[in-house]
């Protein structure tokens, strides 16, 4: 699994970091990080649930 | 919920007429019906052009994650006008609403740092000061009109505040929202018709802000209203008609529809009053009842689409420059995502409604709505010690923002906490 964050989309809803804190983090600049470029585990899950809570729908997930 | 569905059927169901919307409140039942049977349905009515009506959950999330394939800028909305017009309404205004990517990020860059959750959070403090004076005036009466003496004033003064509007000018943005959003009914008509009423009040305020951009580019400040009137947009200044556009959208959008929340929120507390129980001796509750309260009053009815290439919906095909009208408030209460969809419940979890849209035009004060409705319900919990409806609910006429123009209420407030 592999994580996109368009940040040209990102304003920082924490939506992500809520829902999957280990692999994301919002900054102070308002953008989300994503801290583990592969996600194995119970991680994937979270990382699906954040790109479907995503306000902006800035998350993508490719497999 | 029951739904005599017997009544309807494609020839007849009234979904957009705004005479229906200010009799009769949302048509949950006739949602419930097209969502059934009928979830991409062609709707023609008199006096708008045809469009494909939206009421479901995953329909809506769909269209709205593809702000190229289905655009906002051809037509922001099903407007149904008294009387048909033969020319094609051009909208006297260009902001974030009927802009396109990649124009529309451009624009909303300017602004969208000061509604982040972090750049929110800061304001806490003066809104629970704006909520607590609203409320202390109240203490000691025993009936009231929820909506002027309590649920406009807070959203006012808040995006009054974070535009740097002065006190003594509030009143005039009030009454231009109501003329703008209810142009269309007999009690903020000005004027002979609805465009009438909106161009005088949309008038009003690009001459208002005109002088106050001259004042901020000259002596710029930290308010919004300075941010857009120093601000430039592909290397150039931004554009007069999309700046003055630009302070419509966020005096009548920061207005109108946390006011309906906030309403709506305590009319459902009230008609379902284990969970106004419930609340009251949780506050832990509160973020998702707030949710639940946004989800349950979904004060925007509607913004549309139209396709920019020929495409399907759920198997229907839709062609290129046809209108796809999206109805959040159907879509939540669609049963396939929310379990009992017609249950009030203010711990629902999880909670995925779309009453602020989702994806490229996701609402931008999404947060500080969130934050003005936490705070003014914490405060209600606290210091209502009872509320009852005091006569019926009068509701605007728009099949755009479900609007309540006035709640009379029998209460009883405590004073502040100390």
């Amino acid at each position: 699994m592999k994580v996109i964050v368009d940040l040209k989309l990102c304003e920082g809803n924490m939506r992500c970091q809520e829902s999957a804190p280990e692999v994301f983090e919002v900054g102070d600049d308002d953008k989300a990080r994503v801290l583990i470029q592969n996600p194995s585990g119970a991680n994937q899950e979270r990382v699906k649930l954040a790109a479907r809570l995503c306000p902006r729908q800035a998350i993508t997930v490719e497999n | 919920m029951q739904t005599q569905e017997h009544q309807f059927s494609p020839s007849n169901i009234n979904i957009i007429g705004p005479d229906h919307y200010a009799k009769n409140g949302y048509p949950h039942a006739e949602w419930a019906y097209l969502r059934r049977h009928k979830p991409v349905f062609w709707c023609e009515w008199p006096h708008t052009d045809p469009f494909w009506a939206i009421t479901k959950h995953a329909d809506i999330v769909q269209i709205s994650k593809q702000p190229k394939l289905f655009i906002n800028s051809k037509r922001l909305l099903v407007f149904v006008p008294d009387q048909r017009s033969d020319e094609e309404p051009v909208p006297p205004f260009r902001h974030l609403l009927n802009m396109d990517p990649p124009e529309h990020g451009d624009y909303r860059t300017i602004v969208s740092r000061r509604f982040t959750p972090r750049a929110v959070r800061e304001l806490q403090p003066e809104i629970e000061r704006v909520t607590r004076e609203v409320l202390d005036k109240l203490v000691g009466r025993t009936e009231c009109d929820f909506v002027i003496d309590i649920s406009s004033k807070i959203p006012l003064a808040v995006i009054a505040e974070l535009l740097g509007v002065p006190h003594q000018d509030w009143d005039r943005l009030f009454r231009w929202t109501n003329q703008v959003i209810g142009g269309g009914d007999p009690e903020f008509q000005e004027g002979g018709s609805q465009d009438e009423t909106f161009d005088q009040a949309r008038m009003e305020l690009f001459n208002y802000f005109t002088e106050m951009v001259n004042k901020r580019i000259k002596n710029p400040t930290n308010d919004i209203t300075s941010i857009v009137a120093n601000s430039t947009v592909n290397g150039g200044p931004m554009p007069q008609f999309e700046m003055l556009s630009y302070y419509l959208l966020l005096v009548v959008a920061g207005n109108e529809t946390t006011r309906n929340a906030t309403t709506g929120g305590l009319q459902a507390l009230i008609e379902n009053p284990e969970q106004f129980r419930r609340l009251q001796k949780d506050p832990s509750l509160i973020k998702t009842a707030v949710e639940e309260i946004v989800r349950w009053t979904s004060p925007v009815i509607q913004f549309t689409r139209t396709a920019t290439e020929d495409t399907e919906i759920r198997g229907q095909k839709i062609r290129a420059g046809e209108s796809l009208c999206l109805f959040y408030p159907s879509a939540n209460r669609d049963e396939e995502v929310f379990e009992d969809s017609f249950k009030f419940d203010v711990g629902r979890t999880p909670n995925p409604h779309v009453a602020f849209g989702i994806g490229e035009h996701f609402c931008l004060g999404a947060n500080l709505a969130r934050l003005e409705l936490e705070v003014i319900y914490r405060q209600l919990m606290e210091r209502l010690e009872y509320a009852e409806l005091n006569g019926p609910i009068e509701r605007l006429r728009s099949s755009f923002v479900g609007g309540i123009k006035h709640m009379p209420i029998k209460f009883k407030l405590k004073p502040a906490v100390q």
